[in-house]
């Protein structure tokens, strides 16, 4: 067991910094830079926060896609990919998207929360 | 960067402008291109090169002739000055363009006071602008680019599909995006130019509106209407979702400019089905750019932040789908 900070409270005191402290004191054109990196830390921190449950999510959904018992996320989005680009589910496009925006809503809610719920 | 200096120098010189010294910096811009500010006493400019051993989609002496010949039909582009091939004087093959006063930073552009009225005039200007693009007779470039195939979306698909087996990464979604967009792809268009990233970001502005085009590196012939739907995705409204040209205007006032500028009549669904495919490209583009990080062609926290954006154009598509 580590002392705290945790690893997530520490991303947040980092992001806080660059984003507070250090975005208004660098030269205009690095302030960018420094932003992707504030927002880098945030994301990281969303991640670790979330623990395991995304990717347990994600796994179920892959079996359930792929009709078979897969153990490794990566390894049956691979899988997944692989049969989309063959054609051989050319005929469940229309079902398969609505499916597959609740894997891109999974990794939304950490890259970037609320995207999904903007937009036209 | 001496060698360079003195390369430019000397190519100012035979333009009619000795410099007793030029400064050169380095600014970002373009994907796979190298942008070099550079300024002396007697004004500034711009040069942008292939950089050392690099391989682009559009050589750098295309770009020089696409960008000619857009300057040619009044397209608002920075005035190309002078070319020099690979071992010329800057080194890799580069294009020496006058200096265009403003900024293509897209949040000033959106936010400032200082542009609030080049705002107002931004999508009349930018439906003019692509106009000229499209308006160019394909027969006068030369052979500069690759012939069109018989389908231009189809091209582009098999494009795109292409750089994303070269990064090797498991994306369901852009995969059943790729199928989508094979199964309704439109009736083949009559080619014509499509600048390719005609987009905020790669527009100078100025106080009082469009002042450049710039970034012509991934043109090519094709569908206008992929122009259109590139412009419109919501990554390039920054924030603005409910304006979808550029993140200030309606697509009727983009397209009643366009069509009174002499471009074709703008058909609604077949720019939603580019702007569907825009989400697809900007997708691998951001996989491919964490990718270029990741295996050390460009170490950049900046490149590696984008590998976690595919989700974002990944949702728009799917969207566009429905």
């Amino acid at each position: 067991m580590q002392d705290r900070p945790t690893a997530a409270e520490l991303l947040d005191s980092v992001a806080e910094y660059l984003f507070a402290e250090l975005r208004p004191e660098v030269p205009r054109e690095q302030r960018f830079k420094v932003l992707v990196a504030a927002n880098v830390c945030a994301v990281v921190a969303r991640e670790i926060r979330a623990g395991d449950e995304p990717d347990r999510e994600d796994l179920a959904l892959f079996r359930e896609l792929l009709g078979r018992e897969v153990e490794d996320p990566r390894a049956a989005a691979a899988e997944l990919s692989e049969r989309i680009r063959s054609g051989e589910l050319d005929d469940r496009i229309d079902e398969l998207a609505p499916r597959l925006e609740e894997h891109v809503r999974r990794k939304l809610e950490i890259a970037r929360p609320g995207y999904s719920e903007g937009g036209d | 960067m001496e060698e360079l200096a003195a390369g430019v120098r000397e190519v100012l010189a035979e333009l009619g402008t000795d410099l007793a010294e030029v400064r050169l910096t380095s600014i970002p811009g373009g994907a796979s291109r190298e942008t070099w500010l550079i300024e002396g006493d007697a004004g500034r400019w711009v040069l942008r090169r292939d950089p050392k051993g690099s391989v682009s989609l559009v050589p750098m002496a295309d770009e020089y002739a696409l960008i000619s010949r857009a300057a040619e039909v009044g397209t608002p582009v920075p005035q190309p000055l002078a070319f020099e091939p690979d071992g010329g004087r800057f080194g890799s093959p580069g294009l020496l363009m006058a200096h265009v006063d403003g900024t293509s930073v897209a949040p000033r552009i959106l936010r400032k006071q200082e542009y609030e009225a080049a705002r107002a005039g931004l999508t009349e200007q930018l439906g003019e602008a692509l106009a000229s693009i499209h308006s160019i007779d394909l027969g006068t470039l030369n052979g500069v680019l690759p012939e069109a195939g018989t389908d231009p979306a189809l091209d582009q698909i098999a494009e795109w599909e292409r750089q994303l087996d070269e990064i090797g990464e498991p994306l369901p979604a852009v995969e059943l995006g790729l199928r989508w967009l094979r199964a309704n792809a439109p009736d083949p268009a009559e080619p014509r130019l499509v600048h390719g990233d005609f987009r905020l970001g790669n527009f100078i502005v100025d106080e009082r509106g469009l002042a450049a085009v710039i970034d012509w590196e991934l043109a090519h012939l094709g569908d206008p209407a992929e122009d259109i739907g590139w412009l419109c995705i919501r990554s390039w409204r920054f924030g603005n979702d409910d304006q979808p040209v550029a993140g200030v205007g309606r697509l009727d006032e983009f397209a009643s400019a366009y069509e009174a500028a002499g471009g074709a009549a703008v058909d609604r669904e077949r720019v939603r089905y580019w702007e569907a495919f825009g989400n697809l490209k900007w997708a691998v583009i951001c996989a491919r750019q964490a990718n270029d990080h990741l295996t050390g062609v460009r170490r950049s926290h900046e490149l590696a932040s984008l590998g976690r954006r595919v989700c974002e154009p990944e949702w728009d598509l799917l969207e566009l789908m429905r």
